[in-house]
This record gives C-alpha cells, structure tokens and sequence, in this order.
C-alpha cells in the first residue's frame, strides 16, 4: 500500500505540470478563499503545501478513505469535476485517496484491501458522502460484506476526523425526506449513536461545492490544524455556513428596491431581478454560495436564473430538518405543512381560520343587534348567579343579598364620581326595571 | 342605557398614548409583514422591512414599559369610578372576575340575557389582555431568529434548531400573525359592538356618563349621566 511519496523538486513537479510560480501562488490565494481564510493565510498554505509535499524530500500524503453511503455519488461527481489544473493536480497529489468506489482505479477485492490496510495504519482522514441508512438493520446498503453503517463505524473508529461531504452525510438530506423508509440519517447522529467520538467536520449541499471541500482539506490535511476550521453549532465550517446566501447574493440590490421576478419568462426575470416571489430560500439558507460560485466560479444558480433551493439546508442532529424536507414546493414560499398524508400550504390555512372568526363576528354582530344589546349592552345582572348560590361567600353587596340590585347611594357615587350628584343620578325613573330586567 | 360610565381614570394618558403605540405598530407590522412575506407590492421591499423592524423593537419596549408601568400606574380596577388602584391588580384576575367566567361566556353566546357585573375587563377580555405581552415576546423572539443581524446568536439559533429549521419558525412567526389579526377583530368587534364609547375614551380620552360601579361594594351604586355638567 502506498500512503508515502518522495517528491524530490517542488519546481520541477510544477512545472512539469505547467504550473508557474505563480499561478501556484494564486491557487493558494484561491485555497484560502475557499477555506475562508485570510489573505495572510496565503504563505502558510503556499508553505505547507510545498514542505509538505512538493518539496518534501520524504513525501506526507495525508491518507483518504473515500466512503460512499447511500448516495447519488453526485458530490464525488462535483468534486471531480473540479477542472481548474493547478487544484486539481495539487490536491490529487497532496492527499492519497487510498479508497473510492467511484475514482480508485482498482476495483474489487484490491481496492477493499487498500481501504483495511490505510485503516490499519491509522492516521488518515475519512471522507464521507451519502446518506447512513438505519432500517432493516442496515439492510439497505451493503457493500463489500459490511452494511453501510459498519462500513462507516469500522472506518471511522480510527480515523483523524470525518468530514460528511453533502446535504446526505450531514443529516440524511434528501434520502431523509417523508417517508424516509429506510431510515436515513447523518454521520454524525450516527457516529454519537455508536458513541464514536472522532470529531465530524458538516459540509452540507447537494451536491458539495468541491471548493468547500478542498478548504477543509487544505485546513485539515496541510496545515495540520484543525483549530483553524471555526466550525459552528452544526460543526460546519463558519466562515462557509455562517452568512445566509441572501447576504451575499448578487441580486440583493434588487431584493431590497423592490424589483422581484413574479413569474418565468417574464420581463423582470430577463432583467436579473430579485427571485423572492418564485419562493428563493436564499433568506434562511446558510451558505457561500454566492461568494465560492460553482463550476470553477463561472456562474451559480441563481446568477443561471434559479431561485435558490435551500439544498444546504442541514441540521446534523435531526433528520428531519432536511432540505427536501422543508424546501418542498421549491417555488412556494412556505413549505407544505402535512396531517398524516394531508397536505397543505400554511397560508390559505391561516386566511381561512380568520375568515371563519370574521364571519363568526358578523353573526355574532346579528345576534347582537337582534337582541338589542348594541345600544349600551343588555341590562346588568341584579345578582352574581355565585352570589346568588352562595350567599355567605357573596363577592359584591347588593340591596338584597336573595335577589340582587343596585345599592343606590349618593354619598357612594360621589365618592366614585369625585363631583358633586344630582337627585337624578341616584333615582332614575326607569333604572330599576334596567338593572333587573333581565332574567336568566 | 347598560354600560357603566366611562371615566378618564381607567386609562390615564400614559396608556392612551401605549395603545396608539401599540395599534400603529401593530398595524405597520402586519402589513410590512405581508410585503415580507410576499411582495404583492413592488417597490417597497426596503422600507418595509425597515419600518418592521424599527416597529418591532418599538413594540417589544413598549410592551416592556406598559408592563412595568402597570405596577406603577394608578388607574380605575372598573369602570364607572373614578377611584384607582395600582393598574396590575385591574390587569391581573381580581375579585370581580371571580365565578364570572362561564357567566361572561353565556352571555356572548345569547344564553344569559342580563350582562354580567364584572370589573374593567370581563374574563375572556383578561384572559387575551394578559396573553398579548406572551405574544408580543414571542413574536419579538422569533423575528429575532429570522432577522440576519441576531440569527447566529446563539440563544435565537438554539430556537431555530429547536423548531426544526428556518422554514418553521418562519411559518411558526406568520401563524402568531395571525393570531395577532384574530385578536385584533375580536377587540375591535367586542369593544365596540356595545357602543363606541370605550373607544373614544380610550383614543381621544373622551368620557361618557353612564352607571357608576363601586369597586369595594362590587355594585351598581348610582348613575353619572354626563360627567362634566355642574351639578
């Protein structure tokens, strides 16, 4: 197995590539943009990775164990098809990928040799991607004789830290949507379930933006030290998922004028304008989208004209927060909300309800004006029906404690009104018959 | 004439001027919130989410300030005095809400003719006035897990999380709407359906005769037909 290499010439190994000085520099420069690093970040890569392996007289290849779970193999794809030369070139030669179903040229009985044998000699990295599926005992994925979750338990154990590449391997993603039959979680709510402690680094997206992934590996692989990576709450990457991709989108100037693309095909859409209405999840999504780009930072989706769909959406401690999940309809603004297998937008629910109460108001308003109570309210209560019941635990004093009324007293009225009372405001011709009028 | 006289005392000028606060930002915040949510407007996006977060913190810190002025300010426990006591003791349950609960609702539902005696606020009336500073901090909270500035704050993203995500505690922020509209149509409705006076006394602090209640004999002890005339 080979885990080493001996790189004698950092020139020379770069130039026979045709990488100058540099354009090697300004890859660093990319790497640390990537990785959310500082400018002043820029030599230490450019050191780290010439010591470490250009010009390394005893090569340092980071051994990578490549796992793919229940996965579309779409993040392999994106990482693969990383096209920009010097990143490319680099990174396959700073790293060993000693195992990956889909790039390792063996196949087979050798290329599962290679994965026990890296395993065996420890210190490596494992990259995860996909989904761990927990039903049927694990049944739904098996390969090589191990079923998903002992592939991911067996390989992790040992490992230096995991990184969970996609929306899948940090909580399931879109594999985890209703009804998630075959169970499917992340790593890391599996690993904390097998009470494997090695630490998860979450870099969520369907697919991962390969960019993200080399920043990680450039923190992690080269520079030795994991510390540089703040990760958040979710153990992402903060300076990747810490800023919403409305933060940092292009169209934001025209979010906040009011310029808003309402439907497809139409003149606003042909002017760039704000995708919100078309149900953009821009706004509550974390991501750099905006700022990284995709395909070598040629254009990202909402620069093609695509709302965003939210797919970094991941909370790796409940599956059920999973970018499907909570996205879908992607052109809606809300998500549906589901009774059993009802389902339902939460907006024609909520002006549904109020139209009910309103409506219940307007007959209630009926009810009112029928028994005559608009003018001022129906007649008091000569008595508390309490009061009446239960005469020795009377809350109010009334003229008599059996049938009620008023305690009429001008001398109590003034001390209520604070000026002086007339005669008719204790006696009223009428007041009796109001204030009793009224029987239950 | 039913209704007890409605005097100045029941709402002294500081709560005339915390309730117009509150219906303008109320007002602003749900509309504003409209346009958030979906901008059938266009062209006002900016500003509207400017006004709703200025309207938002307006109304969390006057809803603190009515709090804390209600263990401060003195104002009428019923209607129909003008006698006062400290206004959280008329906020909270007091002696005249006491039994009348199933009263009051008998009495909404037309199966009690004769109103209920009853303090400044009838039971159901209490119950939504002291849900309404709950509501105010929720809606407050969850904006505040929405809002870019605070949603990384590790208190608002522990809500998120706990909710199950942005998306939910956005519905979870437009559903409290909601029940801020519903409570608006009630009290509007409730609060005049039986005449306007206690509106425009508690607007324009105009008062209006009526029945004088004495808050210590829990009854009906006169009546105070118009207020300013010298007697």
């Amino acid at each position: 197995m080979e885990d080493q290499a001996t790189i004698m010439n950092a020139e020379s190994i770069l130039e026979s590539r045709g990488v100058t000085r540099r354009s090697f520099m300004k890859l660093c420069a990319g790497v640390a943009a990537a990785a959310g690093l500082s400018q002043l970040a820029i030599p230490r890569i450019a050191e780290a990775i010439e010591e470490s392996v250009i010009g390394a007289t005893s090569g340092d290849l980071y051994p990578v164990i490549w796992i793919e779970g229940a996965s579309c193999t779409g993040c392999t794809e994106s990482f693969a098809q990383i096209e920009t030369p010097d990143v490319a070139s680099v990174v396959l030669d700073i790293i060993s990928l000693n195992y990956s179903e889909t790039l390792s040229a063996a196949a087979g009985y050798s290329v599962e040799e290679a994965k026990a044998q890296t395993i065996a000699a420890g210190n490596y990295i494992l990259i995860y991607e996909g989904a761990v599926l927990e039903n049927w005992g694990g049944e739904a994925l098996r390969a090589a004789g191990e079923t998903g979750i002992e592939s991911l338990v067996h390989a992790a154990e040992g490992a230096n830290a995991v990184v969970a590449v996609g929306s899948c391997a940090v909580n399931g993603g879109w594999m985890a949507a209703a009804p998630n039959p075959s169970g499917a979680i992340g790593v890391q709510q599996c690993l904390k379930n097998e009470g494997i402690d090695t630490p998860v680094i979450n870099i969520p997206g369907c697919p991962v933006n390969p960019e993200w992934v080399m920043g990680v590996l450039v923190d992690v692989v080269l520079l030795k030290d994991p510390s540089l990576i703040k990760l958040n709450s979710f153990s992402e990457p903060a300076a990747l998922f810490d800023q919403t991709i409305h933060d940092n989108c292009e169209r934001r100037g025209h979010f906040e004028n009011g310029e808003f693309v309402y439907e497809f095909g139409s003149e606003e859409e042909a002017k760039g304008y704000c995708l919100y209405p078309l149900g953009c999840r821009g706004p509550q999504t974390k991501a750099l989208c905006g700022v990284t780009l995709w395909n070598n930072r040629r254009s990202w989706c909402v620069q093609a004209g695509s709302p965003c769909i939210g797919c970094c959406e991941a909370n790796p401690n409940n599956p059920g927060d999973n970018w499907v999940e909570v996205n879908a309809p992607f052109y809606k603004r809300f998500r549906d909300l589901n009774i059993g297998s009802f389902k339902f937008q939460p907006e024609p629910a909520a002006w549904i309800l109020t139209g009910i109460v309103a409506l219940a108001l307007v007959v209630h308003g009926f009810g009112m004006k029928a028994t005559g109570r608009m003018d001022g309210g129906a007649p008091f209560e000569p008595i508390r029906k309490w009061d009446k019941e239960h005469p020795n635990q009377s809350i109010g004093t009334y003229a008599n404690s059996e049938t009620g009324g008023p305690v009429l007293s001008a001398e109590i009225t003034e001390e209520n009104t604070m000026h002086p009372v007339a005669a008719e405001d204790v006696v009223v011709e009428d007041y009796e018959q109001e204030v009793g009028g009224g029987t239950e | 004439m039913a209704h007890l006289a409605h005097y100045r005392e029941a709402h002294p000028m500081v709560f005339v001027i915390t309730h117009w606060i509150n219906l303008v930002c109320m007002i602003l915040l749900i509309f504003t919130g409209f346009i958030i949510h979906y901008p059938f407007i266009a062209g006002i996006m900016g500003i509207c989410r400017g006004v709703h977060v200025f309207c938002g913190f307006v109304l969390f810190v006057n809803c603190v300030f009515r709090v804390i002025a209600s263990f401060i300010v003195k104002t009428s426990p019923t209607g129909g005095t003008r006698k006062q006591d400290t206004d959280i003791k008329s906020w909270l349950p007091q002696k005249d809400n006491r039994h009348q609960a199933l009263q009051w609702i008998k009495y909404y539902l037309f199966l009690k003719k004769d109103h209920p005696l009853g303090a400044k606020l009838g039971v159901p009336q209490k119950l939504s006035y002291l849900l309404i500073p709950f509501l105010i901090f929720i809606m407050f909270w969850t904006g505040l897990c929405l809002w870019a500035p605070t949603m990384n704050v590790a208190c608002f993203a522990g809500t998120t999380e706990l909710v199950g995500g942005a998306m939910s505690m956005r519905i979870i922020h437009y559903y409290f709407m909601f029940v801020f509209i519903i409570f608006m149509f009630i009290h509007i409705y409730l609060a005049n359906v039986e005449g306007t006076a206690p509106t425009k006394l508690m607007f324009f602090h105009k008062e209006h005769g009526g029945l004088v209640y004495d808050p210590e004999l829990h009854n009906i002890v006169g009546e105070d037909l118009d207020p300013h005339k010298d007697k």
